[in-house]
C-alpha cells in the first residue's frame, strides 16, 4: 500500500482517499460533491501534463483541476 | 397553507424541465451546471389557488460555497417554513450524491417532498430504486418522475400538500455521508448491464487521445452543419422570398413614387442601375431587412440549433476539460469555454454567463476577451457574405488574427493582473438526448430573443445613418478621423461611417461597407477592426453592468489600443 496523490496514480486505478490537503473552502466544496476522507475514488484519465484529472466517485464523474488533484491523497492497493 | 413552492436540487438534474412542467412557463434549461444563475418564477394552480413556484439555482449542499448556492439558500429562508413547500429534485441515476441536499433539508425542518427525476434514464442504466422504502426511511413523500416526457408530474402536483417537516437529528458531514451510504444500500438495486454505446462514448470523451479526436470531429462537424443549414435557409427560403416576392413589390411601389426626395432616400435608398439592390441600396425597407432576415437570421437559427444540441446532450463540460490546459495559461479555466461559445452567438449572453466563473479577475479576462476576440453570429455571417467571394484565405485570416489576439491578450492579462485564477471542479453529466420538442422550444426562445433585440436597433440604425447621410452630417466626422482611417488603416474615409455604426450593430456596419467597393485587403482590415474595436452598444451596457465603471474603462482602453495597433500592423506590415 502506498500513498500517492490523484495526479501520481495511474489512470483506471482505484483507491481510498486518506487525506485532502488544502484549505477549508476546498474541503467543503469537495465534501459537498461527495469527495471526502475514506471515500473510494477511481481515476479515469489525466488530460495532458498539467491538465485536469477525471475521476469517478460513486455513480458520478467529476473533473478536478490539476491543483485540486494534487491535494487529494489516495491509498491504492 | 402553502404560499410558495421552491424547487431545489443539484445542478443538472432536470430542475428547469420540472419547473416548466409545473408552471407552463418555458425557461431555458441546459445539460451543464450553472445555467440557472438567474431565478425563474412561475405559477401553479393548486386547488383553485395560484401559488408561486420558484426555481432555485442548482446547489450541491445547503452550506453555500458558490454565489449561485448562496442565492438558493437565502431565498429558501425568505418565508416562514409553515408557508412554503420545498420540492427537492434528484437525479435517480446518481442517488447517493443527490441525497445530501435532501438530508440537509429534512434536518433543517423544511416541509419537503422528493421528486426522483430521470426515472427512465435510471432504468436504462440498470438502477432500480425502491420508492416505498425510501419514503419509509425519510418520512416524506417520494415521487418518481420523468419530467421530459411528463411521467409522474400529475402525481407530484397532487402530493405537494403532503410536504411536511420530518424529524431528523443534525449530523456532521462525515456522519451524513455514512447515513447516505446506508440509505442507498437499502433502497438502490443495481443490475449489471453491458456497456452501451452511449457509455463507451461518454468514457472516450474524457480521455486525452480519444477525447481530442472526438472534440475535433465535433467542432468540425458543428461548423459544417451550421454553414449547411444557414446556406440552405438562405437559398431555399429567404433569398426566394426577398428576390421573387419582396423586390417586385417594392419596385411596383417605387413606380408610383413621383418625387424621389427625402423619404425615398430614407426608405428605399439609392437605386443601383435603376433597380433596388438589397445589398447596396441602404434603405430602411431594403437593405435593413435584408441584412437582418436574409443574411444574419439564417445563421442565428443554425448556430443556436447546434449550440443548444451540444448543450443538451451534455458535451460542453467534456470540451471544457480538454481545453482547461490551454485556458489556464490565459488566466481562465476550462469552464470559461461556455461563456466563450455563447459569445460566438451574441456577446451579450456570453458576457452575462461569465457569472459562472468565480473570481472577478476571471470575469474581467473572459469579458474582455469575448468582446475583442469573439465575433458574434451577425458579424460572422456578414464577414462570410462579404469576404467569402474573395476566397477562404481572407475569411480564415480574420479568424486567425482574432485567435492570435485572444492568446496574446490573455497571456498579457494573466501575467499583469493581480490575483490568481481558482482551480476548477466540475461535474461531468452523462450524455442525454434531448427530446426534439424541448430543443425546439429552446431554439425558439433564443431566436425570438435575438429578433427582439436586433430588429429595432437595425431599423433605427439604418434610419439614423440615412438621415445623417442625407444632410451630409458625416462629412464633418470623416474630416476629423480621416488621418487615422485613411493614413493608418488604409481605408477610404467613407468607411468611418461603417466603423462608427459598428457601435450600434456590427452586422449593419458591415452592411455599410458593401456599397463602398472596397478591395479584399481593405475589407479584411475593416472587418477585423469591427470585430476587435468597440463592442456594440448592447454588449457595452452589459460590460458596464457586469464589470463596473472602472473595469469597463480599463477594458475599453485595451480595445482602442489593440484596434490601433492591429489596424496599422495589418495595413503596413502583414498585407503590404
Amino acid at each position: 500500500m502506498k500513498k500517492l496523490s490523484l495526479v501520481q496514480i495511474k489512470a483506471n486505478h482505484k483507491g481510498k482517499i486518506t487525506e485532502i490537503l488544502g484549505g477549508l473552502n476546498l474541503h467543503q466544496k469537495l465534501m459537498n460533491m461527495g469527495v471526502y476522507k475514506g471515500k473510494e475514488i477511481t481515476k479515469l484519465s489525466h488530460i495532458g501534463l498539467k491538465g485536469p484529472v477525471v475521476v469517478k466517485v460513486g455513480r458520478g464523474i467529476l473533473a478536478l483541476g490539476h491543483g485540486v488533484a494534487e491535494k487529494i491523497i489516495i491509498e491504492s492497493e | 397553507m402553502i404560499k410558495k413552492i421552491y424547487l431545489i436540487g443539484n445542478p443538472n438534474v432536470g430542475k428547469s424541465v420540472v419547473f416548466s412542467r409545473l408552471t407552463g412557463v418555458n425557461v431555458i434549461s441546459s445539460n451543464y451546471p450553472g445555467t440557472t444563475v438567474e431565478i425563474s418564477k412561475g405559477y401553479l394552480r393548486l386547488r383553485d389557488e395560484k401559488v408561486e413556484v420558484v426555481d432555485l439555482p442548482g446547489t450541491y449542499s445547503l452550506e453555500s460555497t458558490s454565489r449561485a448556492e448562496e442565492v438558493a439558500v437565502s431565498l429558501l429562508k425568505e418565508y416562514p417554513k409553515e408557508e412554503i413547500a420545498v420540492i427537492n429534485i434528484l437525479d435517480s441515476t446518481n442517488l447517493e450524491r443527490n441525497l445530501l441536499v435532501t438530508l440537509q433539508l429534512i434536518e433543517e425542518g423544511f416541509p419537503t417532498i422528493v421528486c426522483l427525476n430521470m426515472c427512465d434514464d435510471a432504468g436504462h442504466r440498470g438502477v432500480r430504486i425502491d420508492i416505498k422504502k425510501l419514503e419509509e426511511i425519510l418520512h416524506i413523500p417520494v415521487i418518481s418522475t420523468c419530467a421530459v416526457t411528463g411521467v409522474g408530474i400529475k402525481l407530484l402536483i397532487d402530493r405537494i400538500g403532503e410536504a411536511v417537516p420530518a424529524s431528523r437529528v443534525k449530523l456532521t458531514h462525515e456522519e451524513r455521508w455514512k447515513e447516505i451510504g446506508r440509505i442507498v444500500e437499502q433502497v438502490q438495486h443495481l443490475e449489471h448491464r453491458h456497456h452501451t454505446i452511449r457509455e463507451i462514448l461518454e468514457d472516450a470523451s474524457v480521455r486525452p487521445l480519444t477525447g481530442l479526436v472526438m472534440a475535433t470531429a465535433v467542432i468540425y462537424a458543428s461548423f459544417k452543419i451550421v454553414r449547411f443549414i444557414g446556406e440552405s435557409i438562405i437559398n431555399k427560403i429567404t433569398d426566394p422570398v426577398f428576390f421573387n416576392l419582396f423586390q417586385p413589390l417594392l419596385e411596383k411601389l417605387t413606380l408610383y413614387w413621383q418625387e424621389k426626395g427625402f423619404w425615398f432616400h430614407l426608405l428605399i435608398g439609392d437605386l443601383i442601375n435603376g433597380k433596388i439592390d438589397f445589398k447596396q441600396s441602404l434603405g430602411v425597407l431594403t437593405t435593413a431587412p435584408y441584412i437582418e432576415f436574409g443574411m444574419v437570421l439564417p445563421y442565428v437559427i443554425s448556430f443556436y440549433f447546434i449550440l443548444s444540441l451540444l448543450e443538451d446532450i451534455g458535451y460542453l463540460p467534456r470540451l471544457a476539460i480538454l481545453l482547461d490546459n490551454l485556458l489556464h495559461r490565459i488566466g481562465l479555466h476550462g469552464y470559461a469555454i461556455i461563456p466563450v461559445l455563447l459569445g460566438f452567438g451574441c456577446n451579450v449572453p456570453g458576457i452575462l454567463s461569465t457569472r459562472v466563473l468565480e473570481s472577478k479577475r476571471e470575469r474581467f479576462i473572459a469579458s474582455t476577451i469575448i468582446s475583442i476576440g469573439v465575433p458574434c453570429v451577425p458579424l460572422q455571417a456578414m464577414i462570410f457574405g462579404l469576404l467569402g467571394k474573395f476566397g477562404g484565405f481572407y475569411v480564415g485570416g480574420v479568424y486567425l488574427v482574432l485567435f492570435s489576439l485572444v492568446l496574446i491578450l490573455g497571456l498579457i492579462l494573466n501575467s499583469t493582473l493581480s490575483g490568481y485564477s481558482p482551480e476548477f471542479l466540475l461535474e461531468i453529466p452523462p450524455y442525454r438526448f434531448p427530446p426534439l420538442q424541448m430543443l425546439g422550444q429552446k431554439l425558439f426562445f433564443r431566436v425570438k430573443g435575438f429578433l427582439i433585440e436586433a430588429v429595432p436597433v437595425v431599423l433605427i440604425g439604418v434610419l439614423i445613418v440615412n438621415i445623417l447621410l442625407y444632410f451630409k452630417l458625416f462629412d464633418m466626422i470623416t474630416g476629423i478621423f480621416a488621418p487615422v482611417i485613411h493614413g493608418l488603416f488604409g481605408l477610404p474615409k467613407e468607411a468611418i461611417v461603417a466603423l462608427a455604426i459598428g457601435f450600434l450593430r456590427k452586422d449593419v456596419a458591415v452592411g455599410m461597407l458593401m456599397p463602398l467597393g472596397l478591395t479584399a485587403k481593405q475589407l479584411f482590415i475593416a472587418a477585423t477592426l469591427l470585430a476587435i474595436s468597440f463592442p456594440c452598444i448592447a454588449t457595452f451596457i452589459v460590460l458596464w453592468k457586469e464589470l463596473g465603471l472602472r473595469d469597463l474603462i480599463k477594458s475599453t482602453l485595451i480595445m482602442i489600443i489593440i484596434s490601433l495597433i492591429v489596424g496599422a500592423a495589418l495595413n503596413f506590415v502583414v498585407l503590404h
